[in-house]
């Protein structure tokens, strides 16, 4: 919904805007800064996928790491095994994370809140086991490495590029979903099931489809990982690293749409900069959460779109009254 | 399914119920506090395994400190008293002014508490890796039926049907047992009736820490005292909780039960992927039953 | 006058710029990624505390080719993702000579992929899959430290000369648990053909009571029983060891339970006649090399050095010796220095294998044994496993790579 050509004329400035400087970032930076960049990009995508059903669907998506693993070895695999031209890779990867979120929401939209989220952790636990586990086919704990990555991406800015350019049509993409009559009877499912049931809303169907989109586009960020990163392996697919998607969503704001991008860009920045300080990133990070939930439970987008929401009130990016 | 068990030996299958029994033990402990905490103040605590680390740890120092034959025993009731000090702390202090948030608040705040944990611990105790001796008592194993059974898992046996005893009647017989359960029904009944709530809450979520600690003091003996101790419990005993029922003691029992006994089984019938035993186990039991075995409190 | 003065600044500025390379030229920087966090940390702190040692030594005797060696370290937590972008970082950013690390095997093999085609020389320490030398070697990366087909070898060898026939195999159910039983039962197979295996029991990761195994696998009898667990389940395996008899009823064997992260935490509490394979020892070999390394550690951190202590220490000893011997701090040379270079270290001479980049270590099989002096268990009658014996040869990995 775009409701006045104003704000029309300043979204398309802004969108320009961004665009020209993230088309220009490997000029102007160094090599590092293009790499961390990318990182950011496609961690902000994974976030803003969970947000997809987190935020706006009210789902205890406790384990949406699933599926971006799921993403990540479905190329890794038809790279290294399949024997098939690449770009079958790069289209099997969402697919199969979308199957995941199919099968796996199958079996858990069922339920409601903390079960629906443990019965989640529970599957993708299991998933985690097998890939785990299974050293014929997964690699097992060891993963896959020197992934066979077409030359156009691994040239040098292509991957950066290729991440740049997916990230924003997901983004776009994920943007018209939730603003289309779905993702409006979707937010209304997050805010009154039960009225939503009675007026005959198929809440359980809208769920699932829910949770097959958020897979997807999850998978589409596993399938960036592997195009940045080249390899692959358990720790992606592992419930800490759900959480702290978790995390980026509450950072950033998870009741606006680009909160869990800005979240995602101050937790792997805050990480990768913190790090080289001191071993001690998970202390920081600890206490950065629990002043957090205390001080700004919004988020940092979330509360600055608050204090702004005074002048402009008809902020359309902003999705709970 | 007789058939499929008819290539192991019956007697290392005993062996193996018996041991996964006092695993049991330990995971009740464990995952019975989770639970309390759980079903009374709907606080998914991720700390709760933290919290178990620290018993373990305290029960090193101590031990190490008081040292002797008295050490282990002394480290057995200080371990998780120090816990129940550290969490009736953190109660008053923090989580007492959260408690009307969303699950998923409280569950990321409990989570920060294992991330700064996990880091302190770190800080105390360092890097090695840290082990004390089973207390003399129970050294060595019993002998039975060709069965060898370590004394301590015995005594460990023995430990958690008094704990499952002394919480059956905490929660049924005392006062403030009997508020706890009601306002895991009803909390703002019971507050309407002009009982004070909050002490309630309190002393449930001292008593649920304590749990843990005492979970941490037990296992001490038998295990690698390290780092990481906290990730490796909590996750079992989350499943635990949501499998016997959120909030029923005896569906924890039960699914303790469940989790150390298919474990145990597991690693003798398909020893390659033991590790997806007790994940399928959860799975299978709650597409069947969702809310879990035994009726819960929510 | 006022000409003059900013003549005679600029003029001094010039010099300044000029001459500085002469007094000081750029440090040689080497970057370390390993897990700091949770158990691992037992081991990587002695890599990186020998390594800081052993660099303040080269620096005090002047540095290499007159550069400071300079390092820094980056904490992955054992996450692969962490180390992968940390390793990135440190190229990139800090722009570092070469790189170190790391005990996750995962992620040494995704950075040694990195490294690969970044062309930075990654010296592996710690990590014992065989892969990182064998399978995935390549030009850029070395190892450090013995790995799972060498433990294998020289277990073999050593197991060979004792009388038993019938074993019985249990580990850890991953990567690093069948690695090693793999590697020894292959070449025991190889050096004893009759040898008979009766049966294999294999643990999840993470299992932390042992008992059961240990009276199931007692339970069929063998002569001897091989045992491939590492990192921190050696500790309680080896307390359940002791609480159910298991040494004194079959002799067995576990690589790395004669060391001393193992042995330590477990006091008195360890069993004895455990037989055991180790890179390094604080007490052996009894050589001035060694015991002047032990003072010197010991005098720096107040413990006595573990088997990281010497990887990292040889790490540097290595470094220094390449450059030197190149000449240059050209990355190119430096590899090609480094290949068949040899040491001096505080277990003797050591060298690293031209053909797959594998430092050639001996091994030292021994028992435990309660000792007079230590308040912990420490290996006696220690049969040293040359490191010729245990290297796998080059017919193997050239097989393993596929060629």
């Amino acid at each position: 919904m775009l409701p006045a050509n104003k704000i029309d004329l300043k979204m398309v400035l802004w969108v320009v805007g961004a665009s020209l400087l993230f088309l220009c970032l490997p000029q102007l930076l160094p090599r590092f800064y293009v790499y961390l960049t990318a990182l950011v990009l496609l961690t902000g995508l994974l976030a803003t996928s969970l947000n997809v059903v987190l935020g706006f669907g009210g789902m205890y998506q406790f384990h949406h790491a699933v599926f971006y693993g799921v993403g990540a070895y479905s190329l890794a695999l038809m790279l290294t095994k399949s024997g098939l031209p690449a770009w079958t890779g790069f289209a099997v990867a969402p697919l199969a994370s979308a199957i995941a979120g199919y099968v796996i929401g199958l079996i858990c939209v069922r339920l409601s809140k903390l079960y629906f989220g443990m019965l989640q952790i529970s599957l993708g636990s299991l998933v985690w086991a097998v890939v785990f586990r299974w050293y014929s086919f997964t690699g097992g704990d060891d993963g896959i490495h020197g992934i066979p990555i077409p030359k156009l991406l691994s040239a040098s800015h292509g991957a950066y590029y290729f991440t740049l350019v997916i990230t924003a049509v997901s983004l776009f993409l994920m943007y018209r979903i939730v603003n289309s009559p779905f993702g409006r009877t979707f937010q209304a499912i997050r805010d009154n099931p039960e009225r939503c049931e009675a007026i005959g809303i198929n809440v359980r169907r809208h769920q699932l489809a829910g949770e097959m989109i958020a897979g997807f586009f999850a998978g589409v960020a596993g399938m960036l990982f592997v195009a940045v990163e080249g390899s692959v392996f358990p720790d992606l697919m592992f419930w800490t690293l759900s959480l702290e998607i978790l995390i980026m969503c509450l950072l950033g704001g998870w009741f606006t749409f680009f909160g869990p991008m800005l979240g995602a860009a101050i937790m792997v920045t805050l990480r990768t900069f913190v790090g080289i300080y001191t071993e001690y990133w998970t202390l920081i990070l600890g206490i950065v959460l629990m002043l957090l939930i205390f001080f700004m439970p919004d988020g940092v987008l979330g509360m600055i779109l608050k204090s702004g929401a005074g002048r402009r009130k008809d902020s359309s990016v902003v999705t709970k009254a | 399914m007789l058939e499929f068990f008819s290539h192991i030996p019956v007697t290392s299958l005993l062996q193996q119920i018996l041991v996964g029994l006092s695993r049991t033990t330990i995971l009740f402990i464990v995952a019975s506090g989770l639970s309390l905490v759980l079903g009374v103040l709907r606080i998914p605590n991720l700390a709760h395994g933290s919290f178990y680390m620290i018993g373990a740890f305290l029960t090193y120092s101590v031990a190490a400190f008081v040292g002797g034959k008295a050490g282990f025993w002394v480290a057995l009731a200080a371990a998780p008293a120090g816990v129940a000090l550290i969490s009736l702390i953190l109660e008053r202090g923090l989580f007492c002014h959260l408690y009307d948030r969303e699950h998923l608040m409280l569950l990321l705040f409990t989570f920060s508490f294992t991330l700064v944990f996990g880091d302190i611990v770190k800080i105390i105790w360092g890097s090695d890796f840290r082990s004390i001796s089973t207390p003399a008592l129970f050294q060595g194993s019993f002998s039975v039926f060709g069965l060898s059974l370590p004394r301590y898992n015995v005594f460990l046996l023995v430990i958690g049907p008094l704990v499952a005893l002394g919480l059956w009647a905490l929660t049924r017989k005392t006062r403030i047992g009997k508020i706890a359960r009601a306002a895991a029904v009803d909390r703002e009944m019971v507050g309407a009736v002009g009982i004070n709530v909050s002490l309630v809450f309190s002393s449930v979520f001292v008593i649920g820490c304590f749990l843990a600690g005492l979970g941490g003091a037990l296992v001490a003996p038998t295990q690698n005292i390290t780092q990481g101790m906290d990730h490796s419990i909590i996750m079992e005993a989350f499943l635990i909780v949501i499998v016997g029922g959120l909030g029923n003691i005896w569906g924890a029992l039960l699914g303790a039960l469940i989790f150390g006994l298919t474990d145990a089984v597991g690693i003798l019938l398909w020893p390659q992927f033991a590790i997806v035993f007790p994940y399928a186990v959860v799975v299978t039991i709650l597409m069947i039953r969702p809310k879990g075995l035994l009726k819960s409190t929510w | 006058m006022k000409k003059s003065f900013w003549m005679v600044v600029c003029g001094m500025l010039v010099i300044a710029i000029t001459a500085c390379p002469l007094f000081a030229l750029d440090p040689i920087k080497v970057g370390i990624v390993d897990c700091y966090t949770g158990p691992p940390s037992t081991y990587t702190n002695d890599v990186r505390d020998a390594f800081q040692l052993a660099c303040d030594k080269i620096n005090a005797k002047g540095g290499i080719l007159g550069r400071k060696i300079e390092f820094t370290t980056r904490d992955s937590k054992f996450k692969v993702d962490l180390g992968l972008s940390a390793a990135k970082e440190l190229i990139m950013r800090e722009k570092v000579n070469l790189l170190m690390g790391t005990i996750n095997s995962a992620e040494a093999l995704a950075i040694s992929d990195l490294c690969k085609t970044e062309k930075i020389p990654l010296l592996v320490t710690f990590s014992k899959s065989d892969a990182i030398t064998g399978e995935k070697g390549h030009r850029y990366v070395f190892s450090m430290n013995e790995n799972t087909s060498m433990a294998g070898k020289a277990a073999a060898v050593g197991l060979s000369k004792k009388p038993y026939t019938k074993y019985w195999i249990g580990g850890d159910d991953y990567e690093y648990g069948h690695a090693i039983a793999d590697g020894v039962w292959r070449n025991l197979k190889k050096l004893k053909p009759e040898v008979e295996l009766l049966g294999q029991t294999w643990w999840k990761v993470g299992e932390s009571d042992f008992t059961p195994y240990i009276t199931a696998m007692l339970s069929a009898k063998p002569d001897a029983v091989i045992i491939a667990t590492g990192g921190k389940n050696c500790v309680p395996f080896l307390k359940a060891a002791e609480t159910t008899g298991f040494n004194k009823r079959v002799p067995f064997y576990m690589h790395t339970a004669t060391e001393l992260s193992t042995l330590q935490p477990l006091g008195l509490d360890a069993p004895e006649g455990v037989l055991g394979t180790s890179n390094y020892f604080f007490y052996y070999p009894e050589t001035p090399e060694n015991k002047e390394f032990v003072k010197d550690f010991q005098q720096a951190y107040g413990r006595p050095p573990k088997v990281g202590a010497l990887y990292g220490y040889i790490t540097a000893a290595f470094i220094a010796k390449a450059y030197e011997k190149a000449g240059t701090i050209d990355t190119e040379k430096f590899v090609d220095a480094l290949e068949g270079m040899t040491v001096d270290s505080p277990v003797g001479k050591l060298t690293i294998r031209p053909y797959d980049h594998q430092v050639m270590f001996p091994m030292f099989m021994g028992v435990t044994q309660k000792a007079p002096g230590y308040d912990f268990l420490i290996a006696s009658d220690i049969v040293t496993i040359s490191g010729e014996d245990v290297m796998p040869t080059i017919e193997e990995i050239k097989k393993a790579r596929g060629q």
